[in-house]
């Protein structure tokens, strides 16, 4: 259909395609042009030939007349025009320039560098898939320090204290994380901790599971790394084991921390069905867990798995997974406990978090929106203690409305993830305790990062609407330059997550969402702010593979959004996307840029590197 | 012959009430029914009595013996005789024309409009052959009403012999001017001759006078002349009776006749009906509709097609894109059923603007908004066919991509076309601009 002049602008930089016949010597207007967003379909179907096809841009300059009578669906080229106008520097060219300017760039000079840099190719899914291309906003090769730097808290866990250049940055606070390594976990008649073996009280189970009316039974597993090839049921939650020290509050001051040992909980209903919905992560642990990923265990760890079975039919109800994690918390409240006593003043290793903000950088926000759908979907926000129960609020009781929280709050466990459904691509109680972009932004020295702002997705789609107008008036009243939209899962949350982005987006907030999409996950709605996405997907196939936390954000995906972000704020147009999941545009996105940054960014692996389980063998792969 | 029966309603308005009763002798020309609100008079076409009157017509048995004499109206000033002789549009509309030439236009135009668009039609062009002078005496009296300088008559190129007769005649008239139009549906579109006419382009809710102008029928201004200089009453019509008859396509034009007659007594006429047919149409093949043997013909009745028989499709999907310049849905869907298709779809071209009343009017007649959208969501649908009603722009578009997709394209006119032996609407082949210079050969297809 023909296009209006507004449409027409928005496609700038797309091909002209004539709607109708238009005879020679026709100058051209938009209402000769047919509307670029039907493209793909006509050349998936053999229908349009876009080759050597010149741009909208090229072709309404008010000037440009036909040289030739041609029909509808003819492209533009220079063989069938006249007076258009040349073409723009096209993107690969503006790619190598600054691509090859960057490793002269001194390191001094990156507060100053120009915002704009070379190409990114991210992918999404709006209705099916999306992929973009934009030309960066990375500065100079320096911006490598701090990423580097950045990936070493969030994979290792390391005691490296965050290089936080001083300048005119500014300290808000401090958090310290004090790591105490455990190499040992056996059980004992008290819960302690002995040197680096953490003892847990015999028959807490029993206590632990009259502690909450629907918990039938509680079964304990020490899950040694020679034992990973344990059959386990679908894991709802991976959890650090941290306390507060004296009587700080979360993100901020002390907190103790185990290193070398996580929580797992699992479970099922009597009758054994799984405390899930959308696939399950059961089978035998080595197969069915990511390691390494923000959210997961990490190889090497020692698993303090439970094993909660709820009564019969509570599986899909908030009360039963609610329950299951209240009694794995009996017991972890026991342990924090043993932490507060037993532990030594001096830590293993320390590790400083710093909240800084930057006066007069870009100020970001992260919006993460969290499942509260009610059912199993739901999530406990800042408790007393890391990932606690105590002293938290259901984000369903809230009502799902925006909670606003400190990037140290995110770091310091302020998320008890109840979320169970695709667990591929759901975030735990783990992932926010290493939370990637997170980690990034604040490390970046180009961005100010204001925040982290949680929305609860609900069920009802007049509430998600009604959540994410809220966003949209929190974000503006942030007076930020740019917002990230992450969200987990996908499906029935990803309305809410293209709304919030568009709510955002409307106010004049360059945004840049963050989902699992690929071929899967594909976003079922969008709107015209969702031009910039990134794709958290790192399954082979783009699926949900039930492999756990595989799907989730990381560091390469924080990277390519920040880049992304920086991109927009700076005004730089985005390419549109390729329709279908093509993981080359991740990759090359990611070459980009490692070419502008001057050095490598390391991708983490996919369940390939996993050992094959039978249900993949059958289901997946 | 049949009994005459006069439509209450053969105009743009309500109905007429008749003003005589059963049983009364009428002759040629006696006022039988008036307006009761926006309408025209009507009056008896023959010499008969009066045998029926219901409620939308009075039916009139005519004598054996049909004098040529008629009552005359009552002599005036022009616009108080034509609107005596109740004059009506006979390009199809039917506004009463007295209301439409008291346009009181300031300086304007008076644009007659001779484009004779619908296929196998002969009428008009035939019409201007034959008694050009009526038609400038006619029009010098409505630019008169209307307060119009100037006059342009738009004709289509092809009509080379009327289009040199009227040059002959217009060498001494400055005030006329002649617009030659292209050989493309729908250039007689009201709003496609004021913008061919006069460059202006019209949005569909407004009339000719916003740009100054009034736009008639050429069968209507030569009417107006009959009504002025020969104080006729408007009971005849010209029409084009054509198509699947016996004795072969070729058309029939005939003069004068009765406003009332049979469909069925004009068919004789013209030969009979072939013994295979598919529909006949009262109108032309984009805004006609079928009709049936024993309707009357009304003042605004241009022309009977008799169509080629329908394809039997054994219940194949069809889509419908419904366009302003042909059929409403209603005909449409009408067509699909004497195809014995299974209507699967509906898309409305883009451009097919829905108006208050209900109809539609296209914002740019002529000239296609891209129809491959609407493509797509047939062929989503599951349709094997489509049938369009669009103009010869957008018929193009239609075909620039429906045969490519695997879609079937029907013209709702293609069972009209056949039988008058009419190209059917598919692809654009003549250049929609045309050099005014009747000399010129025009930009043929390039492509």
């Amino acid at each position: 259909m023909s296009i209006t002049a507004e449409t027409a602008k928005q496609h700038a930089n797309d091909p002209a395609v004539l709607c109708c016949r238009a005879e020679e010597g026709t100058v051209l207007d938009p209402s000769n042009f047919e509307d670029p967003a039907i493209f793909p379909d006509l050349v998936d179907s053999g229908l349009l030939n876009l080759d050597g096809a010149l741009t909208l841009g090229q072709v309404l300059n008010g000037k440009t007349k036909l040289t030739k009578t041609v029909d509808s669906l003819t492209a533009i080229t220079p063989a069938i025009a006249e007076g258009f106008d040349a073409a723009e520097a096209a993107a690969e060219e503006v790619v190598e320039e600054v691509a090859e300017a960057a490793p002269a760039a001194p390191v001094a000079a990156v507060a100053a560098a120009p915002a704009a840099a070379g190409t990114i190719k991210l992918h999404i899914g709006e209705g099916k898939n999306i992929d973009i291309e934009i030309p960066a906003g990375l500065g100079g090769g320096a911006v490598a320090v701090p990423v580097a730097e950045a990936a070493a808290p969030a994979v290792a866990g390391a005691a490296a204290a965050p290089a936080a250049e001083v300048g005119e940055e500014k300290v808000v606070r401090e958090l310290t994380r004090k790591h105490y390594n455990i190499t040992e976990v056996k059980r004992g008649p008290e819960t302690k901790i002995e040197g680096t073996t953490l003892y847990i009280r015999e028959g807490i189970e029993e206590e632990a599971v009259a502690s909450q009316d629907l918990v039938t039974s509680m079964k304990i597993e020490i899950i040694t790394p020679e034992l990973y090839h344990t059959y386990s049921e679908t894991v709802m939650d991976i959890q650090p084991i941290a306390t507060k020290e004296d009587e700080w509050a979360l993100g901020e001051g002390y907190t103790r921390v185990l290193d070398g040992v996580v929580t797992v909980v699992t479970g099922t209903t009597d009758e054994g069905i799984q405390i899930a919905e959308f696939g399950s992560s059961e089978g035998y642990l080595d197969e069915n867990m990511m390691w390494g990923r923000p959210g997961a265990v990490d190889k090497g760890e020692t698993m303090i798995k439970y094993f909660v079975t709820i009564k019969n039919g509570k599986n899909m109800e908030r009360p039963g997974p609610i329950a299951a994690h209240s009694a794995v918390d009996y017991v972890t409240a026991e342990i924090r406990n043993a932490m507060k006593k037993d532990l030594p003043e001096t830590a293993d290793s320390e590790q400083v978090l710093q909240q800084v903000r930057r006066p007069g950088k870009k100020k970001v926000v992260i919006v993460k929106e969290i499942m509260g759908q009610g059912a199993m979907h739901d999530n406990f926000l800042f408790p007393s203690e890391p990932v606690g129960v105590l002293g938290a609020r259901p984000n369903v009781d809230l009502g799902n409305v925006p909670v606003c929280a400190s990037p140290l709050e995110v770091m310091d466990g302020c998320i008890h993830a109840l979320t169970c459904i695709g667990p591929a691509s759901k975030e735990m109680s783990r992932h926010y305790w290493r939370e990637p972009l997170v980690l990034e932004a604040i490390h970046d020295p180009e961005v100010d990062l204001v925040g982290v702002v949680f929305v609860g997705s609900p069920q009802a789609n007049s509430e998600k609407f009604y959540v994410s107008n809220r966003v949209g008036q929190t974000v503006e009243m942030l007076d930020v330059d740019g917002a990230f939209v992450t969200t987990e899962g996908f499906g029935n949350n990803h309305v809410d997550f293209v709304t919030h982005i568009e709510n955002i987006g409307k106010r004049g907030i360059p945004v840049v969402g963050f989902s699992f999409c690929a071929v899967q996950g594909a976003l079922v709605v969008g709107n015209k702010y969702c031009d910039a996405m990134v794709d958290n997907n790192k399954s082979n196939s783009g699926i949900e593979n039930e492999v756990l936390a595989c799907n989730t954000l990381c560091t390469e995906d924080a990277i390519r959004g920040l880049a992304l972000l920086k991109a927009k704020m700076a005004g730089e147009p985005i390419k549109a996307a390729e329709r279908k999941y093509n993981v080359n545009v991740k990759n090359n996105n990611i070459e980009l840029i490692e070419k502008a940054i001057g050095s490598s960014i390391e991708l983490v692996d996919n369940e390939q590197a996993l050992p094959m389980s039978e249900k993949r063998k059958a289901k997946y792969d | 012959m049949d009994n005459i029966q006069m439509l209450l309603r053969q105009h743009v308005g309500a109905p007429c009430a008749p003003i005589v009763k059963v049983g009364d002798k009428v002759k040629k020309g006696t006022l039988i029914a008036e307006p009761t609100g926006l309408g025209a008079n009507i009056f008896s076409s023959v010499y008969g009595v009066v045998e029926e009157i219901t409620e939308d017509r009075i039916i009139i048995k005519p004598d054996a013996e049909q004098p040529d004499e008629y009552e005359k109206i009552p002599e005036g000033t022009p616009l108080e005789m034509i609107k005596a002789a109740g004059v009506v549009g006979m390009g199809g509309a039917g506004f009463p024309t007295a209301i439409k030439i008291n346009a009181n236009l300031d300086h304007g135009y008076i644009l007659v409009n001779a484009a004779e668009c619908e296929p196998g039609l002969k009428h008009n062009i035939m019409q201007i052959e034959r008694e050009p002078e009526k038609l400038i005496k006619g029009l010098k009296y409505v630019m008169e009403i209307a307060g119009a300088d100037k006059a342009i008559i738009a004709i289509k190129k092809k009509n080379r012999k009327a289009v040199e007769i009227l040059d002959e005649l217009l060498k001494n008239e400055p005030a006329i001017e002649r617009h030659l139009l292209p050989d493309i549906y729908p250039m007689g579109e009201e709003r496609a001759v004021v913008r061919e006419c006069l460059g202006i382009e019209l949005e569909p809710t407004q009339l000719p006078s916003a740009a100054n102008s009034v736009v008639i029928n050429s069968e209507t201004v030569c009417r107006c002349a009959e009504a002025v200089d020969e104080a006729k009453p408007s009971f005849l019509k010209n029409l084009t009776v054509r198509g699947q008859l016996v004795g072969g396509h070729e058309p029939h034009v005939f003069w004068d006749v009765p406003v009332g007659t049979s469909v069925n007594d004009l068919i004789e006429m013209a030969g009979g009906l072939d013994e295979q047919y598919g529909e006949i149409i009262m109108g032309g093949a984009f805004t006609g509709k079928a009709t049936t043997l024993d309707a009357p013909i009304c003042k605004n009745t241009g022309a009977l097609l008799v169509t080629m028989p329908f394809m039997d499709l054994k219940g194949a999907k069809m889509g419908i894109l419904v366009c302003a310049c042909g059929g409403n849905l209603e005909r449409m869907q009408d067509i699909v059923k004497k195809y014995n298709a299974t209507e699967t779809h509906v898309c409305y071209c883009k451009q097919a603007q829905e108006q208050k009343n209900g109809t539609r009017k296209c914002e740019r007649p002529g000239n296609c908004p891209g129809q491959v959208k609407n493509n797509m969501d047939f062929k989503k649908a599951g349709c094997e066919y489509i049938i369009i009603g669009n103009c010869s722009d957008c018929s193009n578009t239609v075909m620039a991509s429906g045969p490519k997709m695997g879609l079937k394209v029907l013209h709702q006119t293609d069972h009209a076309c056949r039988a008058v032996d009419h190209a059917l609407y598919r692809t654009l082949r003549v250049s929609k601009s045309v050099d005014q210079d009747l000399n010129v050969v025009d930009n043929v297809e390039n492509n």
